[in-house]
């Protein structure tokens, strides 16, 4: 996959581990977000480093999904603000902040379900793909030669997910377990800087897991891609992540290297309480 | 003679006796059939895109139409006339997104089909205010259309074809394969379905709502202006003409408002059905059930097919 081509890529790489402090490439700022009376968020910080994967953890219905979806634009905070790429903003579109390079996936998933796993993947090129639609109108010159490249990258990126086998399959047909895969290549399909996963292993057995774990590891390590991840597998938020932040009812509670989070007295506390 | 002979026998025993006419009637349903299809088609994608249903786009066929007649009869060449006629369609994409879609976004689809019925009395206005609200007859033969008819003596009888029928068929069977083609092949479309799939996730991917809702009302606008072309021909341009878009609800309640394939075979089979059901079984009732033999058509397939020819089961998430 040539994700590694593109310049922010490779040269984020390395300030993942102990790089600067100074530059986060996103940072929440006492975000406030709430429906009704309900509050989802309360004055929640912290930031995201270029080249990082950052976990997102805390009991249902702790606000993470929330967070995300104030991110990449689906829901407005009442207070706060979020700097991304050192620009400040207050509101922004979905489609704006993907144009500004921040892709996701979600929790429950939100594929195409008609069209096939190529198809798919050739939405999250939605952006990168220029050609006004007279030219496509005409399926001709310009459009069709982009097609076609564009094509090509969408297959390396099957290539690098093995889903080679179901790329003609409507998604809708496919188990919960390659959908979630399938999802993971529409958003790297758009070559983001930033990378949201909501939960992308709930619901998958030990082997998809570990499968899933290792792409995401790839795509950070080798791609140098920036990741958001929220999940509840503690094993593999441990494993994957540089640093996790905890939300509980809403507020941060702890953030900080994996030990540290282990350790940390509220944290256990937080996880006893809805103990199961 | 017994009643049940004469619904369940006696039409049978007329095709098989007169294959020549019945190979006739079969034409005109096929033609008419050709033109539903491209009609719904146009009410198909701006529900995929938007979620509405456009009161307006047979008022969108007459406007296109008198469009057309009118700058004609100011002067201007047909084919320009034509090409202008185009433009005039697509401002009104852009005039719908700008002043209604945009605005309306994240209002209850309600709310968004009353906005439809004021375009509807806006283009109404509009059309008279510029054309006057005299019928006009259709430019068919300025535009290159052929006239008259072709016979062909065969199933030992005499087959007649208008001219400007198999133009109409030809013509709606390129731009419903054409628009059927876009959709599935370029990033527009891709766009489009994804829209339609799920919202949420098309956002996220950055496509914006705002370029889909244009191509897909300028879509909408040719079709319109295809369709008003060959109605046109076959009568005059009038608004009386938009009766004709609303035989396109019996074709969606068949084929699914968000199916293109189902709009196509919808189509058909009221165009068809429509013109069997009023040849062969019209006399018994002492005719004129053109006018609601395409709603029985589409109730009876309703019964065995609740969610339409092609279209998906809904289950509503409660
Ligand atoms: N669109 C919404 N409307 C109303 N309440 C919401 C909405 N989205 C989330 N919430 C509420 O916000 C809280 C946090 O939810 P969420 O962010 O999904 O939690 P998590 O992802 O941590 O499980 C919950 O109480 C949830 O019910
Ligand atoms: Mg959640």
């Amino acid at each position: 996959m040539n994700i590694a081509a593109s310049p922010h890529a490779t040269g984020a790489q390395g300030a993942a581990h102990g790089g600067p402090l100074r530059d986060p490439l996103l940072a929440v700022e006492s975000i406030s977000l709430s429906f009704g009376g309900l509050k989802a968020v309360s004055e929640v910080s912290f930031d995201i480093r270029r080249g990082e994967i950052r976990a997102i953890i805390g009991p249902n219905g702790a606000g993470k999904t929330s967070m995300l979806n104030c991110i990449n634009g689906f829901y407005h905070p009442q207070e706060g603000r979020i700097t991304f790429k050192g620009v400040a903003r207050r509101r922004m579109k979905p489609h704006e902040a993907a144009s500004q390079g921040i892709a996701r996936t979600f929790q429950n998933v939100a594929l195409f379900k008609g069209m096939s796993t190529l198809d798919n993947i050739m939405t999250g090129r939605a952006l990168k793909m220029r050609r006004g639609f007279l030219w496509q109108l005409l399926r001709h010159g310009p459009a069709l030669a982009e097609e076609i490249e564009h094509r090509k990258f969408c297959e390396e990126i099957i290539d690098f997910l093995e889903i080679e086998h179901i790329r003609k399959t409507p998604v809708g047909k496919l188990p919960y377990g390659l959908q979630k895969r399938v999802e993971l290549g529409r958003a790297l399909a758009m070559e983001p800087d930033l990378l949201l996963l909501d939960e992308p292993m709930a619901g998958m057995n030990v082997e998809e897991k570990r499968d899933m774990s290792r792409f995401i590891l790839d795509v950070n390590r080798h791609f140098g891609m920036t990741i958001a991840l929220i999940e509840h597998d503690m094993g593999v938020v441990m494993d994957l992540s540089d640093r996790v932040v905890v939300l509980e009812y809403g507020r941060k509670i702890a953030d900080g290297s994996p030990d540290e989070v282990k350790s940390n007295q509220r944290v256990i506390d937080a996880y006893l309480g809805v103990a199961r | 003679m017994n009643p049940l002979y004469q619904i369940f026998v006696d039409p049978f025993v007329q095709m098989a006796g007169a294959p020549d006419l019945f190979a006739q009637t079969i034409w005109e349903g096929f033609v008419g059939g050709m033109l539903y299809a491209l009609i719904a088609l146009g009410y198909v994608l701006i529900f995929k895109a938007s979620g509405v249903f456009n009161f307006a786009q047979g008022i969108m066929m007459v406007f296109a139409a008198l469009t057309l007649v009118g700058l004609h009869e100011m002067g201007v060449h047909a084919y320009i006339a034509l090409l202008l006629t185009l433009g005039v369609m697509y401002l009104l994409a852009v005039g719908v997104e700008r002043a209604v879609l945009r605005p309306l976004v994240n209002q209850p689809d309600i709310i968004l089909f009353m906005a439809t019925f004021g375009l509807t009395y806006l283009l109404i206005g509009a059309g008279e205010l510029v054309f006057g609200g005299n019928p006009k007859t259709m430019i068919a033969k300025e535009l290159g259309l052929p006239s008259g008819g072709i016979d062909f003596n065969i199933l030992g009888g005499l087959v007649s074809l208008q001219r400007i029928d198999i133009a109409a068929a030809v013509i709606a069977s390129i731009l419903v394969a054409g628009l059927a083609a876009f959709f599935q092949y370029t990033r527009v479309g891709r766009a489009l379905r994804a829209v339609a799939d799920d919202h949420q996730a098309a956002l996220s991917v950055g496509i914006s709502l705002n370029e889909i809702w244009v191509v897909v009302w300028f879509a909408a606008g040719v079709v319109a202006l295809a369709t008003g072309v060959m109605w046109g021909a076959r009568s005059n341009v009038s608004f009386a003409l938009q009766i004709v878009a609303l035989k396109a609800l019996p074709v969606l309640i068949l084929g699914g408002f968000t199916s293109v394939p189902g709009a196509i075979v919808g189509g058909l089979v009221v165009g068809i059905g429509e013109k069997l059901g009023e040849f062969y079984w019209g006399p018994l009732l002492g005719g004129g059930i053109e006018s609601w033999l395409a709603y029985v058509i589409a109730l009876a397939f309703l019964l065995f097919r609740p969610h339409g020819l092609f279209g998906e089961k809904i289950i509503e998430r409660i």
